[in-house]
């Protein structure tokens, strides 16, 4: 067993920390998270040049046929730097959902597009209630004739306002396939309005996508009709792993700033690091970001290689989601009374984490899936 | 990266599988305690020798088979899974072998390494005392010199095996200098437990098993010959052979029954007519432990994995030594509460659940948080190597 990255990969980390260094410093952090568009264009189009968005797709579309290792490094590097961008909805929930269910007609039409970081994408699935299931589905299609009319609420759309195609996963019922349907939509289509929700993370990050007759045909089915859950429930783990990297790249850093700050002040004469209490509990960061790291980039490998991975990312998603919210438990202990204010960087971590936690699936819904495996 | 165990580590693991399945359908040794490393016997050490799994990991010219960590690891996860009866040997081929093989003189190599990997000597590590637990460098033992030989004075405590063991591997003080740090001054000696003046009182644990004791040294006249490694360096010695003692998969997988007997009860168990395996509560209960269990043996395998690339994991061996003390420490507390009052009946009661091991298993639960190290002991090794804070 190798746990270490190869050469090409520990450049790919060098380069990306490097990037986000560079073109993501904290003071765009936070007028981002503050930004209606939530994120920053002239970054986007940085990133979309050194190639990011096509690492995971196949040459035939325009990417550059790298393994999900690569694609893991980047969520990794990105948690890291707490720079909200639209990489997450758009490679992965649209385009890798394009890749593995996606007709060789839409694949060429959106992938391509993806791949060359010529578009923003994303994917509403879920409803008002914010879980995720196929009954908590907010859109429904209706089949008119030879085309379908979609109406209803999807909620929490990552950057849906900015996106230019939108995947939909609406029910049908039993006449148009009975089932959730995938349709990719315009942003701009006729019938729909997007309205930024103030969430944890920022102002203009996820959205409500509201629908009333919005026209689409069957070219713009993505899998087949009423099979659409199928299809997100094949992409899941690689969801659940690419969210467990910036976990691990978050509760990273979220540790050094504890540390530094450790190391740094001076409580009854000597620095907090000297006391035992604060050692202990930095070394309980240690393992759990640890720990994180081993069990994410396991389940990454294993996608990569293309063998079966449920159980280990359900267990990636489960563990890191939560040792990152419980790292900025610890640092918020640690750091006082500075690290609960907006010009300290801890806050944007523990943001994240809260976020990260709930994002497609909490704790004990990755471990509903663990229990499955193990036979109950 | 790669993940994957090499082919032929596959097919080891399968010999390994297999030889126990056969072992265990003999029906002579006791398979199933979760004891330290299982129920004592030679026998079965011997049939462990004559595979040439004493010393796997051991280089070849000390007749070791000079196979890797993670080999090792394989053999001793399958041997954990069926509570294989391996007391005799373990203490040798884990830590008193590597411990000779690194330090030892080539007499004391001669001596020991064949009688390890034969299954011919049992040791016991007599470390602690009564002054000297997590603080070792307290040791008040002294072995003082006298001609060619040792006189060793004082008192151990917590041996494991001493009333089984052969041999016994004791550190006691050699230096009395007191302007010498007290981390030069010990040594490491191997006695002969059955040597005049040596005298072995059991200790009844809470579980009510004689698993350690108390030793106490009366003018024991030791060779100088069986002074291991240099006179004044055992406290170092020691530090090196804890960091491959907790290197080990041993606090993972020695209640693994425990967590297979917990799976097997929700599976197959009803309560208010509803399948338990149905309960949300409980799945995320038992998932918990899954989850936990996975990472852990991520990470023993991660640590093997330094081992095989001639690193010595210092942190590392620390941190995977907490997760998985604390996951065994968890596994009983959470199958004991999860089969209620039956789970608390003890081995040998009338409708006791899976031999009453649940119980037994969270009886010894204190002592693995702190045996070789406590927790609180290994987070100090990992904030002062791992994370270069604190420290002295």
């Amino acid at each position: 067993m190798d746990f270490n990255f190869n050469e090409d990969q520990r450049i790919l980390t060098d380069m990306a920390r490097k990037f986000f260094e560079k073109e993501a410093p904290k003071s765009l952090v936070r007028e981002t998270m503050h930004d209606r568009k939530g994120y920053s264009p002239p970054m986007w189009q940085k990133m979309s040049e050194l190639g990011w968005m096509g690492l995971a797709f196949d040459e035939k579309y325009g990417g550059y046929g790298g393994s999900f290792l690569e694609v893991a490094i980047i969520f990794e590097e990105m948690g890291r730097a707490a720079v909200p961008t639209p990489f997450f909805s758009t490679v992965i929930l649209s385009g890798l959902l394009l890749q593995d269910s996606g007709s060789e007609e839409l694949k060429r039409k959106h992938l391509t597009k993806i791949a060359g970081g010529e578009c923003i994408s994303t994917l509403a699935l879920v409803g008002k209630s914010g879980v995720y299931s196929k009954e908590e589905i907010g859109l429904e299609a209706k089949a008119v004739g030879d085309h379908y009319l979609i109406n209803g609420a999807a909620s929490f759309v990552p950057y849906a306002h900015v996106a230019d195609n939108i995947i939909c996963a609406a029910r049908t019922p039993p006449a148009s396939g009975e089932g959730v349907t995938l349709f990719i939509i315009a942003g701009k289509a006729e019938g729909i309005e997007i309205i930024p929700l103030k969430t944890i993370v920022g102002e203009g990050v996820d959205c409500v996508v509201n629908m009333r007759d919005v026209k689409v045909n069957q070219g713009q089915i993505l899998g087949e009709p009423g099979k659409g859950w199928e299809c997100i429930e094949r992409l899941w783990p690689k969801i659940a792993v690419a969210l467990s990297c910036k976990c691990v790249g978050g509760m990273k850093k979220a540790m050094e700033l504890t540390i530094a700050h450790v190391n740094e002040r001076v409580q009854f004469g000597k620095p907090l690091a000297a006391l035992q209490v604060v050692q202990h509990m930095c070394a309980e960061m240690f393992i759990k970001s640890e720990t994180s790291r081993h069990a994410a980039y396991h389940a990454a490998w294993l996608i990569s290689e293309g063998l079966d991975c449920e159980k280990e990312a359900a267990i990636a998603k489960a563990w890191c989601g939560e040792a990152f919210k419980d790292v900025t438990k610890i640092a918020h202990q640690l750091t006082g009374g500075i690290g609960f204010t907006e010009e300290f960087d801890l806050h944007l971590y523990t943001k994240n984490a809260k976020n990260l936690e709930l994002l497609f699936g909490d704790g004990v819904f990755h471990r509903n899936v663990v229990a499955g495996r193990v036979g109950l | 990266m790669d993940f994957k165990l090499t082919e032929k580590q596959q097919q080891f693991r399968e010999e390994v599988r297999d030889f126990l399945k056969a072992e265990m359908a003999r029906g002579i040794y006791p398979f199933g305690s979760i004891h330290l490393a299982g129920a004592l016997s030679r026998e079965f050490s011997k049939e462990v020798s004559r595979k040439g799994w004493i010393g796997l990991a051991w280089p070849k010219e000390h007749g070791g088979q000079g196979l890797g960590y993670t080999d090792r690891i394989i053999m001793l996860e399958e041997m954990f899974r069926v509570a294989a009866p391996m007391a005799y040997h373990y203490m040798g081929d884990r830590q008193v072998g590597p411990g000779l093989i690194h330090f030892g003189s080539d007499f004391l190599k001669r001596e020991f390494l064949p009688k390890i990997l034969n299954a011919d000597a049992c040791f016991a590590l007599l470390f602690s005392e009564p002054e000297a637990g997590s603080d070792l460098a307290n040791c008040k033992t002294t072995a003082v010199e006298e001609g060619d030989h040792f006189i060793i004075n004082g008192q151990k405590i917590w041996t494991s095996g001493g009333h089984y063991a052969e041999c016994g591997w004791v550190l006691a003080r050699t230096n009395f200098d007191p302007s010498i740090s007290k981390y030069n001054s010990f040594s490491e000696i191997i006695v002969d437990m059955k040597s005049p003046g040596v005298t072995i009182r059991p200790i009844i644990n809470i579980v009510g098993a004689h698993s350690f004791n108390e030793v106490f040294f009366d003018n024991v006249k030791v060779g100088k010959g069986y002074l291991v490694g240099k006179k004044d360096n055992g406290f170092r010695q020691i530090m090196t052979n804890l960091d491959y003692e907790r290197a080990g998969i041993d606090r993972l997988m020695q209640n693994y029954r425990v967590k297979e007997v917990l799976l097997e009860y929700v599976k197959t168990n009803k309560r208010n007519g509803r399948p338990l395996s149905g309960d949300t509560l409980i799945r995320d209960t038992v998932a918990k432990i899954e989850v936990e269990y996975e990472v852990a043996r991520l990470f023993v395998y991660y640590v093997a994995s330094l081992l095989d690339q001639g690193k010595i994991p210092s942190f590392e061996a620390a941190m995977g030594k907490t997760i998985c003390t604390l996951f065994e420490a968890k596994l009983a507390d959470v199958a004991t509460t999860l089969m209620g009052l039956p789970g608390l009946l003890m081995p040998g009661s009338p409708e006791a659940l899976f031999d009453g091991v649940v119980c037994e298993s969270y009886l010894w639960s204190p002592s693995y948080t702190l045996q070789g190290g406590t927790v609180e002991v290994l987070k100090n090794i990992i904030a002062q190597r791992g994370l270069k804070i604190g420290g002295k």
